[in-house]
């Protein structure tokens, strides 16, 4: 589903991917872990050209992501994307953030945006908030619209970079269970993520990143326990420790 | 200064109309509006080619801001007034001469009020756009340019009021705005000079700070919707993002 294949990234001078191969199948669970600046974010948004690369090669189901013919806003609309900080349109009612796509870039009929949208709003469990500015919602609300958002184009796959990160404590579990509910029912995800217990609750694989490289692959229940890297060590003891 | 008001308020209000060409007051605000009525679209233009990554779009109108920033006014005006009709051959009147000063004049630092705006969003709205297919002016036209106009609101009307200001300008090139009429109606007088001349400062501040509280208006009904949200949700639940919304129609309906 998404292949990476000997993918490098330079920022100027400082190599942030470095040699990157590995694959995400159909349906399958990836979990991104690492420490802060190790490449995590970068990799994920290589995936739909938010960031480019430089060499190597990226497909996303069948599709080279930095083909030259590529119509990138078509493509885009095939890949669902979370991000930190929600990103959601705070002029627009919650409603409208999650249709402005399907209505905009895929010509659908506003009707038929807005069914689709209450469908998706009450999978996230928000249906009453449909009116509602994204001002007015908690950031767990703000999360779940977004990810509402991003699934409104069907997409094959989806993406999350840390959707946890920015928010309060209390707020990180009913994100959580909008993905696992995701995952169970067969999406193929690909997650940047530091929730440890969601790793280990619903990965296939986990992906331990530093310095711009893959230093491990394992399934989670391998990874926990018996991580090879020692720089994985380190970063799991460090975890724990407090 | 109230009998000036009272012999001669035709004239400072519409000039020689309905006998000859309309002027005075009326002249004023038409200029004012048109003038920024067409520099606004320009003044987005100017914006976007002011932040486009592209120097063929950038550098240009760089460089036509800072020197129209750079210059007083009435040069500009004198330009328009010497060189326009020679570029297209034909004479303009004093009307058009000022209006296309405006517009240039206005688009200028328009643009910049319109340049902040747009790069005072985060990052991630046009990130989050991009990732949901919009194209470039899609972006623009559904996700930025509502939010940074919207925004931008006070500084702009802040901005139609020295095109108000500016307009008097005008008078050089004998365009019959109100200055110019207030000139007329102290030729006529030749002894009243201070109490014309206090009459037509007193119009022009009572326009300019009508418009001026407005925009005071405005803004704080910003602020209070900003921190009215921020009241709603607890702590620091909204990730930074600006309390933004539509106007207080849409988003008090959703508070019922």
């Amino acid at each position: 589903m998404i292949i990476f294949s000997d993918v490098n990234k330079w920022y100027g001078n400082y190599h942030a991917l470095v040699n990157v191969s590995a694959q995400v199948k159909r349906g399958e669970v990836v979990v991104v872990c690492g420490p802060s600046g190790s490449g995590k974010s970068t990799l994920i948004r290589t995936v739909n050209r938010l960031e480019d690369i430089q060499q190597g090669q990226i497909a996303f189901d069948g599709q080279d992501v930095n083909a030259s013919g590529l119509d990138l806003n078509k493509f885009r609309t095939r890949v669902g994307f979370v991000f930190q900080q929600f990103n959601l349109f705070p002029h627009l009612s919650v409603l409208e953030n999650i249709i402005l796509s399907p209505t905009r870039v895929n010509g659908l009929k506003r009707a038929a945006a807005r069914e689709k949208a209450m469908g998706l709003l009450e999978r996230v469990g928000l249906s009453s908030k449909a009116d509602a500015y994204p001002g007015q919602l908690s950031g767990g609300q703000q999360q779940r619209v977004a990810i509402a958002r991003a699934l409104a184009m069907d997409p094959p796959a989806m993406l999350f970079d840390e959707p946890t990160s920015a928010l309060d404590p209390e707020m990180v579990g009913e994100v959580l269970n909008v993905m696992k509910s995701l995952a169970r029912e067969g999406m193929t995800m690909m997650c940047v993520t530091h929730e440890m217990g969601f790793a280990r609750e619903v990965a296939d694989q986990v992906w331990f990143m530093d310095a711009g490289t893959i230093l491990e692959k394992a399934a989670p229940e391998k990874f926990f326990s018996r991580p090879e890297h020692p720089r994985a060590q380190r970063f799991l003891s460090d975890l724990r420790s407090h | 200064m109230f009998d000036i008001l009272h012999n001669y308020w035709e004239l400072l209000l519409m000039g020689q109309y309905p006998h000859g060409a309309l002027g005075g007051l009326a002249i004023t605000l038409i200029l004012s509006l048109l003038g920024l009525g067409l520099a606004f679209p320009v003044s987005i233009l100017l914006a976007l080619a002011r932040i486009s990554p592209m120097a063929i779009f950038r550098v240009p109108a760089t460089m036509l801001v800072y020197t129209i920033r750079g210059i007083p006014l009435i040069m500009v005006i004198f330009w328009v007034y010497f060189f326009l009709p020679l570029l297209i051959g034909r004479t303009i009147t004093g009307f058009t001469t000022m209006l296309c000063t405006l517009v240039i004049y206005q688009s200028a630092y328009l643009c910049e009020v319109i340049r902040a705006g747009i790069e005072a969003l985060p990052k991630g709205q046009l990130e989050a756009s991009r990732a949901l297919g919009l194209g470039y002016f899609r972006t623009l036209r559904f996700v930025i340019l509502p939010q940074a106009l919207y925004n931008m609101m006070p500084s702009m009307i802040s901005q139609f009021v020295s095109t108000i200001k500016e307009t008097s300008l005008g008078y050089v090139i004998n365009v019959p705005e109100l200055t110019f009429a207030a000139n007329q109606v102290n030729n006529q007088l030749l002894t009243q000079p201070l109490a014309v001349f206090s009459l037509l400062a007193l119009i022009y501040f009572v326009l300019c700070f009508s418009f001026t509280e407005l925009a005071d208006y405005i803004e704080r009904r910003i602020t209070r919707k900003r921190a009215g949200r921020a009241r709603k949700n607890s702590g620091n639940a909204t990730g930074g993002l600006p309390f933004v919304t539509l106007p207080a129609t849409a988003a008090s309906k959703e508070n019922s």
